[in-house]
């Protein structure tokens, strides 16, 4: 039956756990009303006293009343040791409730146990913290989430609805009981998330609007995407990783397609409307860059082919040249970033030699690729500076 | 009275579990209105001077004053202001007080070099016998001597003197006369048992933790949790909790941050961050049962200046997820169930006794209410917002239940007026050293203080 059960159970609890078992952790643990676990404590501390089984058992009280103290009655409701009880049941004038708060098998020394025991079971129910309470409150219901404004909410839902995914896959946020704070990372990050997804999409839309519009329009258009890569960077691995896996399929496809020079013209071009990114990035980016071979050796190592890799990205990078040089270089942007990509003496061997030949040219046209790397090695950049801030303190 | 009711069923639970145990609703708010919002701050600007307070402050007390004046001294007699004054005529004047204290703490006189000094420790109490009380007016000041307690007052109280100009160009006082007790509000009170608990200075984050279950055991009586059945619902006929100020401890203001240097700091997370989780916890319980309000005290993360502004809702995510949390400012003013509650959490009391004769909590805060304003000192020696407009620290209806927070001591009075106000004055102790909160009961303002406490290696308890 489930009468004998709980006492089977609160007798694995303290002479087996020997832990401190009070009504409210039994309480939480049996899922039962908290007075009935007041009265099954009483119930197995009176049959195994009557069993005299041997095994010490120490039981704390909790005892309430009125005392006269200092002229005028105060309610006191105390803690005791099971020695202490008659004491301080005749202190008080009127008893307004006695019952059992904890057995255990030790001798408490003082109430620090008890109140362990109790914080950590709440702890872990702080959910559903007043279900066996005797007391239930019609008025204590969860705010409606509209009623807990957050700001951005309403600007990326319509993003988070179409990237739902991407953004969970991304963030590696999952629901958790608080609502509120997860649920503006989510969205916050889930903001960027999404618009980092979304960017190859748009890139993709754009590439084919610009076929039709100026390249003036398509700059303004391509400006939220790249500002998103900028800021893309600093959210995870994976969003990089995504970011790559989505480059790299784009360039293939890119090379297909003939609106190739206008993707490649919208991204320089877009660098003047974000100039102010531009010389920040740049001062960055002369260290990033020697990072960037190091990122980019690293990432190499970890697929398989570091030499096919190599070559592809230096075609890919030799047609984007071709076009852009047919193109008129009116880019004013274009001259003043050879210097920190001229600094990127550590590359592969490969690529040294072509690079000298097509060194101007190049670097315009890896300007649009090299952005994206760059904006990669910003983020990656970023976690070796955490470990030298971690090595610096360990070493 | 709490537990009266409670008494017959006692021992109940001393016996093997009965089959449905009962529960009992929470008795339903049913009339709550916050009437804080003068204390409540939208755009603040301190570009404004301090003078334009104590001039809203005498004007907005005059005529109050100016009527008791005529009440006590005869409706005959000539009310001066300080520039109409003639030598030896005997005349009523309205104005604020300035007493000139040699320890009152200075900043100037800190950073002169001339003088060489070293900052004064902080004091218990500043007065000495040598201060005096000046008398300002809108244009004018003057020194007061005669049938007046210097000691007793403070700076920027207004009030009535009467008496005469001496040659010397001092006031000579024959009697003085406060803005006695506001008038009365309408009395719409419960005709059944309701109760609020007051508590304050719960002092999370402190190094020690031997109120923790005691506060652990606060929030068990009034969830439920605790007691026997009796005690459980009266318990229930708890309507609300308001926590006054000090929720976190003194400890979790330690200035390392701003002191150390940056590379002993670095990693280290302020004391208050771990404090204000652990509040949220304790709400949390707190919220899912009855309604709560929380004001903030001195050593809470909110502006230091009075009115204090609520807590942020974003350091309590876990709370404040629940319509019973209430994060109010500090003084707070509310009608629970047609009772009008008005208290702090202790700052304005705790100043005017470093700077008065006066000891007793209790006594200082009915000196409060007779003087007609909550915080005469601010902002002379307790930080003030800079109003202008108005000053909303004056009485001007008297409240039902007055408290004040963080006090040493549990002390509570029903004090009645002449034109037939109640007030409860309570003083709500600091948890956190005396272990006791207050309960109000609303249907009669009577106030009984609960203890809790819990078995140490050496308690005789």
């Amino acid at each position: 039956m489930a009468d004998e059960l709980y006492l089977e159970n609160i007798d694995e609890f303290v002479t087996d756990q020997n832990g401190v078992v009070t009504y409210k952790w039994l309480s939480y643990t049996l899922g039962v009303h908290v007075n009935q676990a007041k009265q099954m404590l009483y119930d197995y501390v009176e049959r195994k006293r009557k069993e005299n089984s041997g095994a010490q058992l120490h039981v704390t009280y909790l005892v309430a009343g009125n005392l006269l103290q200092n002229g005028h009655v105060c309610h006191k409701v105390a803690v005791v040791r099971e020695d202490k009880l008659e004491a301080m049941k005749s202190k008080l004038s009127t008893i307004a409730s006695v019952h059992v708060y904890s057995i255990q098998k030790a001798l408490l020394k003082d109430s620090s146990p008890l109140y362990n025991t109790d914080y950590d079971i709440v702890k872990t129910n702080l959910q559903h913290c007043s279900k066996f309470s005797a007391i239930r409150c019609a008025a204590a219901v969860p705010r409606t989430p509209p009623d807990a404004p957050r700001a951005p909410a309403s600007a990326q839902s319509p993003q988070r609805q179409r990237d739902p995914d991407a953004a969970g896959a991304v963030n590696g946020h999952g629901p958790s009981a608080a609502k509120p704070p997860p649920q503006q990372h989510k969205g916050i990050m889930g903001m960027f998330a999404a618009k980092a997804a979304s960017k190859p999409q748009d890139t993709h839309k754009e590439a084919k609007a610009e076929a039709k519009e100026a390249p003036g329009v398509s700059a303004a258009s391509s400006k939220p995407p790249t500002k998103n890569n900028i800021m893309n960077n600093f959210f995870g691995k994976a969003a990089m990783n995504k970011l790559k896996v989505n480059s790299v399929p784009e360039q293939p496809k890119e090379e297909k397609e003939v609106v190739k020079p206008s993707v490649a013209v919208a991204e320089p071009e877009s660098s003047p409307n974000t100039v102010a990114q531009k010389p920040g990035k740049k001062t960055e980016s002369a260290r990033i860059q020697q990072k960037d071979k190091k990122s980019k050796t690293k990432r190499a190592d970890r697929s398989d082919d570091e030499e096919e890799r190599d070559p592809e990205n230096v075609k890919k990078k030799r047609k984007r040249i071709k076009q852009l040089q047919s193109d008129s270089s009116d880019e004013e942007d274009v001259p003043p970033s050879p210097t920190p990509e001229e600094e990127r003496a550590p590359s592969p061997p490969p690529v040294p030699a072509l690079k000298t030949e097509l060194e101007p040219a190049s670097t315009e046209g890896s300007a649009g690729g090299r952005k994206r790397k760059r904006k990669r090695v910003l983020k990656s950049k970023m976690f070796i500076d955490e470990e030298e801030g971690c090595m610096g303190k360990t070493g | 009275m709490f537990s009266e009711q409670a008494a017959p069923t006692a021992q109940g639970l001393l016996a093997p579990p009965s089959a449905e145990p009962p529960t009992f609703p929470r008795v339903p708010v049913s009339g709550y209105s916050d009437c804080s919002q003068p204390f409540q701050l939208g755009e603040r600007s301190f570009s404004r001077q301090y003078a334009h307070i104590y001039a809203v402050r005498l004007a907005g007390m005059r005529p109050g004053l100016e009527r008791r004046a005529r009440s006590r001294w005869g409706t005959d007699i000539s009310l001066r202001k300080l520039s109409e004054l003639q030598a030896g005529e005997k005349c009523c004047v309205v104005g604020t007080l300035f007493k000139a204290m040699q320890l009152q703490p200075s900043i100037l006189q800190e950073i002169s070099e001339e003088h060489n000094l070293v900052p004064q420790p902080p004091l218990p109490k500043y007065i000495q016998p040598s201060d005096e009380l000046i008398l300002e007016d809108e244009l004018q000041r003057i020194k007061l001597e005669g049938a007046i307690d210097v000691q007793r007052l403070v700076t920027g109280t207004i009030l009535a003197v009467y008496g005469s100009e001496q040659d010397d160009g001092r006031f000579l006082v024959e009697d003085h006369c406060l803005a006695d007790v506001p008038p009365p509000l309408p009395w719409n009170g419960p005709s059944s048992d309701r109760f609020v608990l007051l508590a304050s200075g719960l002092g999370l984050g402190s190094v020690s933790g031997e109120a923790l279950l005691s506060t652990q055991l606060l929030v068990d009586v009034v969830t439920g949790q605790l007691g026997a059945e009796g005690e459980q619902s009266c318990a229930a006929h708890i309507t609300r909790v308001i926590l006054a100020g000090n929720l976190l401890s003194q400890n979790t203001q330690s200035r390392d941050t701003i002191n150390k240097a940056k590379y002993l700091t670095k990693k280290t997370q302020a004391a208050s961050v771990e404090a204000v989780k652990m509040l949220d916890e304790i709400l949390l319980q707190l919220c899912t049962s009855v309604p709560v309000d929380v004001m903030p005290g001195e050593f809470d993360p909110t502006n230091y200046t009075l009115p204090q502004q609520p807590l942020h809702r974003c350091m309590l995510p876990l709370a404040s997820a629940y319509a019973t949390l209430r994060l109010v400012t500090n003084p707070y003013q509310a009608d629970l169930d047609g009772v009008r509650f008005l208290g702090t959490s202790g700052q304005n009391i705790s100043d005017i006794f470093k700077y008065s004769s006066m000891d007793d909590y209790l006594e200082i805060l009915e000196w409060t209410l007779l003087a007609g304003h909550i915080s005469p000192t601010a902002p002379d020696t307790l930080g003030c917002y800079p109003f202008y407009k108005s000053d909303p620290f004056i009485l001007t209806e008297c409240p039902h239940v007055y408290f004040c927070g963080n006090a040493p001591r549990f002390q509570s009075k029903l004090l009645q007026g002449k034109e037939g106000q109640r007030v409860l004055l309570v003083t709500v102790p600091d948890f956190s050293a005396t272990q006791t909160a207050c309960l109000v009961n609303l249907r009669d303002l009577t106030c009984q203080p609960i203890t809790f406490s819990g078995f140490g290696a050496d308690s005789e308890d």
